[in-house]
């Protein structure tokens, strides 16, 4: 399970990377779905997503299939970044 | 920055004919001058293409509105937009039969500066001339990916397959699923080439709206965006018919601050590439091959 300051951090650069300009991190629920009838993110975004977590993190998603368990909210891409930051 | 908007406009377009039309003008094409189809095309099919083609009113309203010329010159211009669209046509399959053209390649410096280097880069090219000419002339070691439309015609693709593939050219199809973007991206991060156009709309509803030719106009974000998410170099490559069997390849450097922030280098880099998109439409705005309603009402 990630840590809420984790989770807010994630959300923050989600904003950051998407210029999610009018959106707070309070406005992101942390298991609503990024994609589709959530942010409403398509496939680029994912690819900005993947860029965020190669330079916030250092975590390189070589596949971008994999990307989608990981992507599925803002709680799995914490859980995905606390598990490799372990 | 432009507004982001969302637009539903996709394009559809492929190259008109059947496999077995293409074959055989190929075949004409190695025994008759270009300017015999030329001239047949001039009477008999640009004439017709005016009146069945929804492009031809999309390009009437072009000279009308974004040159503001009164309504028989833009009729007159329309017949000559789709006249000099139908040379480059024939070009296209001409350079596949084996025929020459002359070639002048301005800044040629700018394009092997970046490809020179280990890293790879981005060429942001636009529906106007004859943008392929680049792929055949334009000499590198590095591995050039060109992303294409996916549903163009068996006999395009396999020839286009045929040339680019003894020159280091591999082509990215549009997908529905968008996996094209990662094609790109791998590219890209493996120090390759990839050139894709900056002024249609391909999948992504995401748009960036600038002033081009004095109007507003809606870009595709996806091209800056990619561009700027790791900060490659760009270039604006656009080639003009400049005569009957000549083109120029226009190469120039497409400059943003890769410090700014990423709004802000998707903004610069946006109108860096209008701007020079702008300077070549009025340099030949017959070769303006954009065949939909491209600027805001």
């Amino acid at each position: 399970m990630a840590n809420p300051e984790l989770i807010n951090e994630v959300k923050e650069h989600i904003i950051d990377a998407l210029h999610l300009e009018d959106i707070t991190p309070a406005d992101i629920e942390n298991d609503a779905p990024l994609f589709g009838d959530g942010l409403g993110l398509d496939s680029i975004d994912a690819l900005e997503l993947i860029v965020m977590l190669e330079k916030k993190y250092g975590i390189r998603i070589a596949n971008p299939a994999d990307g989608k368990d990981v992507f599925k909210s803002v709680t799995s891409i914490a859980e995905f970044v606390s598990s490799h930051k372990a | 920055m432009g507004a982001i908007e969302s637009q539903n406009t996709k394009w559809a377009g492929t190259t008109f004919g059947t496999s077995w039309m293409h074959r055989s003008l190929i075949g004409m094409l190695r025994w008759i001058d270009v300017r015999v189809l030329y001239a047949f095309v001039a009477v008999f099919v640009v004439p017709v293409t005016l009146v069945v083609s929804p492009g031809a009113k999309v390009i009437y309203h072009y000279f009308r509105r974004i040159w503001n010329q009164p309504v028989l010159k833009a009729v007159w211009s329309t017949y000559r937009n789709h006249y000099i669209f139908s040379q480059v046509i024939i070009d296209r399959f001409a350079i596949w039969s084996g025929k020459k053209y002359e070639v002048t390649v301005d800044n040629y410096e700018a394009f092997n500066r970046l490809a020179d280097k280990s890293d790879g880069f981005v060429i942001l090219s636009a529906h106007i001339g004859n943008y392929e000419v680049a792929g055949y002339h334009l000499k590198t070691d590095k591995i050039l990916n060109a992303l294409v439309y996916a549903g163009e015609k068996d006999t395009v693709m396999a020839n286009r397959d045929k040339l680019f593939s003894e020159m280091n050219i591999r082509m990215i199809p549009t997908s529905e699923d968008m996996s094209h973007i990662f094609q790109m991206d791998n590219a890209l991060t493996s120090g390759e080439i990839v050139s894709m156009p900056a002024d249609r709309m391909f999948g992504s509803v995401k748009n960036v709206v600038k002033t081009f030719l004095g109007h507003k106009a809606k870009l595709p974000l996806g091209p800056f965006n990619i561009a700027t998410m790791r900060g490659y170099d760009v270039l604006a490559v656009n080639v003009m018919k400049t005569k009957w069997n000549a083109f120029t390849i226009y190469v120039k450097d497409l400059e943003y601050d890769k410090q700014a922030s990423r709004r802000e280098q998707v903004s610069q880099l946006s109108d860096s590439y209008v701007g020079e998109l702008d300077k070549r439409v009025r340099q030949f705005p017959y070769q303006w091959f954009n065949f939909f309603e491209f600027w805001e009402e």
